[in-house]
């Protein structure tokens, strides 16, 4: 079972954007108003051109550990992968928290018990055990079911939505487009994310671009959501936390037929899980690799790693507004240093090795 | 002590076979021919035609007056087609086992078999498990030999190849795989047959029990083996690029290696319009996924989830359940266990008493249960939907009604998002499910587009010109 290169293209285009719908809307109108979509399109464009690089660095056809350890020998790249990993579990943190928000918010009518997310953890701890070549197979199923919960969300909403009240554009001047970018560093992690399975699939002639334009196709229905999103809100924007959720709750057949859009989001929702749950896999997995043999340190760490998240998230429950600010305002400095800096500095190491041999 | 070679000594070596063979069914005939050498017959009375092998053997010998006895010379002047020599005395003992007798004469340091055997089998008729109302009515029997003939009828090529195999130390059950030569992946074969010599088991009364010493998953709720059993679906997937297994004793085939898709589809989709095979599939999937979901949702919707529902259709259910004294998830577990004693009754039961526990369960429990205030109208219409949505997809009713049970749990204890991570879970281990190299979910997971066009979509017949991906023939054209 291996990953292969259409898996990761599906992941770009469907799965990633998906992600990125639960709370960054709300926190992006907030930083950005009106013109939330330029700080978004800003993230799509690094994000393409970082991706397009780590797909690049995947030529060699080798994981982060192999690359490090190449350069600068198997204590450094120990280290380094150790430091990936915290950063990537550190990184999972916020999508579990907004995942624990959604289900506690669009999955009950009341207020449920805590204990109602736990299940969560095991599936998780489950998921993290399994290869991560396993996840490929996933994304292809995961991709289109993506693509219908998006459309169908869309498709409920363009009745309710003026795409005006995002005009004039540039209202929110250059202090609004720094504050969104800022504010959404927390969400745009993917290059990170694929540094992690690099090594992981075969690279096909081409790759890169393909890799790159589907991850701004996803981005463009991404854009496009964030669109409808404040067409539909207006200015309250900043108040709807689960906009994917509400967003299509104004359909007008909805009490006649009940609330089918829930089917939609019930889709994004399940898709989301298995996004959720990546990061901590990558960190389970690359610290597997770096530190001894995946079969007896990879149920271990997988254990360990959902033990923490769980206490991490109930530590963190009543103050969930406050761990969110955190980490998009004052913590957002700790993404470029794995989402870019890391991958430039492989790519100028490696790529120019790679020119050299060639 | 057994004997290890034949005397030449008709009666020493009759009676040799006949101390392996201690059984009071075993017959021992003796005759002698016109020059007055001694012959010795065993054979198994119910197993074998004793009018055919009197015709065929023992008449024409009785009456041979040549002088040569040597094994072929007798088999020449036997009436039998099929006649060989065995010299291993526990050999000859299996087919006397199998219905074959075995003849002893002066000299001869081997044993002649005779294949006389007459099994006692039903006629080849409809199977009920798999009816057609356009198509095919064939099915398989209990009797390997029709089987394989009712296959060989099918495909007249000399690429199909049937390799008999013994399973059972006890049972000696004999087990055809059937492969087309240069059409199923030469690894499959190897790897059937390798497992099936493996199996090290006393008796094997049915090919399910192969199933399981087929599987890379023994222990999985999923199955990993494909079965019918009817010969025109069992050869076009021989034509794919399956192996095939019959099973003696068994009119259940199986085949391999297995792709879940398989059993949304029906032998019939190849007999209707294109359109209405595709129709009927993605029919059989709704009544599949209603099947799972259908009470899971609805208990998740009644105890946290309101808001799925319609609101006037809420005010009714709610009006319904106003004094049900059950909670909804045990109202509907109570319910669905009732279905399934029903249904598990029903099947056992003689045909006439069935009929009269369907009007007993359907009429009298429900209708007397609803109007006592047990169970809710919409929890007993819940599961009347969900019981025919199961047989809608006969080959997974096993699976999938362990998982109804298990997704209605999720839903009465944690909720819709139970049942979203129940999915999550199923499907990743679904997905990650192998056999014989072949993904259990393609082509879906891993995609293989091309094996779309007769997946849930059924494409014209002259558009499937490859043949499935998914299983890695090496003759991948199947049509020009």
């Amino acid at each position: 079972m291996k990953l292969c290169s259409r898996q990761i293209l599906f992941f770009l285009a469907a799965v990633a954007p998906v992600g990125k719908m639960v709370l960054m809307p709300a926190r992006l109108a907030a930083a950005a108003g009106n013109d939330l979509l330029f700080p978004a399109l800003a993230q799509l464009l690094v994000q393409a051109a970082l991706i397009f690089g780590v797909l690049l660095l995947s030529r060699r056809e080798r994981t982060l550990f192999s690359l490090l350890e190449g350069a600068a020998g198997k204590w450094f790249a120990r280290v380094v992968c150790l430091l990936f990993s915290l950063f990537l579990l550190f990184a999972a943190l916020l999508p579990v928290i907004e995942q624990k928000i959604m289900v506690r918010s669009i999955f009950y009518d009341t207020i449920p018990a805590h204990l109602v997310f736990t299940p969560f953890f095991l599936f998780s701890a489950y998921l993290c055990s399994r290869p991560l070549a396993a996840l490929g197979r996933m994304w292809d199923i995961l991709a289109p079911l993506a693509a219908v919960g998006i459309a169908g969300i869309l498709l409920l909403c363009t009745g309710s939505c003026d795409l005006a009240a995002l005009a004039p554009a540039g209202a929110a001047g250059w202090r609004g487009f720094g504050s969104g970018m800022t504010v959404t560093c927390s969400w745009f992690y993917d290059s990170a994310l694929l540094l992690g399975l690099i090594g992981r699939f075969p690279y096909r002639k081409g790759l890169a671009w393909k890799g790159a334009l589907c991850y701004l196709a996803g981005g463009a229905a991404l854009l496009l959501f964030l669109a409808v999103f404040y067409g539909v809100f207006g200015e309250i924007a900043v108040l709807q936390t689960l906009g994917f959720a509400r967003v299509s709750a104004f359909f007008r057949a909805l009490p006649v037929l009940g609330r089918i859009d829930y089917l939609f989001v019930f889709a994004l929702a399940f898709v989301m899980t298995f996004y959720v749950i990546l990061p901590m896999q990558e960190a389970v997995g690359t610290v597997a690799e770096a530190f001894g043999s995946p079969a007896p340190l990879a149920p271990l760490l997988s254990v360990g790693v959902n033990l923490a998240m769980l206490a991490a998230v109930y530590a963190l429950h009543f103050s969930p507004s406050a761990t969110v600010s955190a980490m998009t305002s004052s913590l957002f400095w700790i993404y470029p240093i794995f989402t870019a800096a890391l991958p430039l500095l492989l790519a100028l190491r490696f790529g120019r090795r790679h020119a050299r041999i060639s | 002590m057994q004997p290890e070679k034949l005397t030449g000594d008709p009666a020493r070596d009759g009676a040799a076979l006949r101390a392996l063979l201690p059984a009071q069914d075993i017959l021992t005939f003796r005759f002698s021919d016109a020059r007055g050498r001694a012959y010795v017959c065993l054979f198994a009375d119910a197993l074998t035609d004793k009018q055919l092998l009197a015709e065929q053997v023992f008449l024409p010998l009785s009456r041979y007056a040549g002088e040569q006895t040597e094994a072929h010379t007798l088999a020449q002047h036997t009436l039998s087609p099929e006649v060989r020599t065995e010299g291993a005395p526990e050999r000859l003992a299996e087919e006397v086992l199998a219905g074959n007798p075995v003849l002893f004469w002066e000299g001869a340091d081997e044993g002649l078999v005779v294949g006389t055997k007459k099994v006692p089998v039903r006629a080849v008729a409809e199977p009920p498990t798999d009816v057609a109302i356009k198509g095919p009515r064939e099915g398989f029997i209990e009797d390997v030999k029709t089987n394989t003939s009712l296959v060989r009828r099918r495909l007249k090529t000399g690429e199909l190849r049937i390799e008999m195999l013994t399973v059972g130390r006890r049972s000696a059950t004999s087990v055809a795989l059937c492969w087309l030569e240069g059409t199923c992946r030469a690894a499959v074969v190897e790897e059937v047959r390798d497992r099936l010599s493996a199996i090290d088991i006393d008796a094997l009364p049915d090919s399910s029990y192969l199933t399981r010493f087929l599987s890379s998953r023994p222990y999985s709720l999923v199955k990993q083996v494909g079965t019918t059993e009817k010969p025109d679906i069992f050869c076009a997937k021989l034509a794919e690029g399956r192996a095939g297994i019959l099973v003696d004793g068994s009119p259940i085939a199986l085949t391999l290696p297995y792709l879940l898709v398989e059993d949304f589809q029906s032998a019939e989709d190849n007999f209707v319009p294109a359109f209405r095979a595709t129709f009927t599939r993605f029919l059989r999937l709704f009544a599949l996924l209603v099947a799972i979901y259908l009470p899971a949702f609805y208990v998740a919707a009644q105890l946290f989830k309101l808001q799925l529902l319609p609101v006037k259709l809420l005010l009714t259910i709610a009006g319904s359940i106003r004094d049900i004294p059950l909670s909804p998830s045990l109202e509907m577990l109570l319910v669905l266990l009732v279905l399934e004693v029903l249904n598990e009754a029903s099947i056992r039961m003689p045909k006439y008493v069935g009929m009269a526990l369907s009007v007993v369960g359907a009429l009298v429990l429900g209708e007397t249960a609803v109007s006592a205030g047990f169970v809710s109208t919409p929890a007993i219409i819940i599961v009347a939907f969900s019981g025919i949505g199961l047989y809608a997809v006969p080959n997974l009713i096993e699976e999938t009604s362990v998982l109804r049970l298990v997704m209605l749990l999720a839903a009465g204890s944690v909720g819709t998002y139970g049942i979203v991570l129940l999915s999550a879970l199923v499907l990743v281990y679904l997905v990650t499910t192998e056999n014989f190299g072949v993904p259990l979910a393609a082509p879906f997971a891993p995609l293989v587009a091309r094996d779309l066009k007769d997946c849930f979509l059924k494409y014209n017949l002259r558009s499937l010109k490859m043949r499935p991906a998914s299983l890695a023939s090496p003759n991948k054209r199947r049509q020009t």
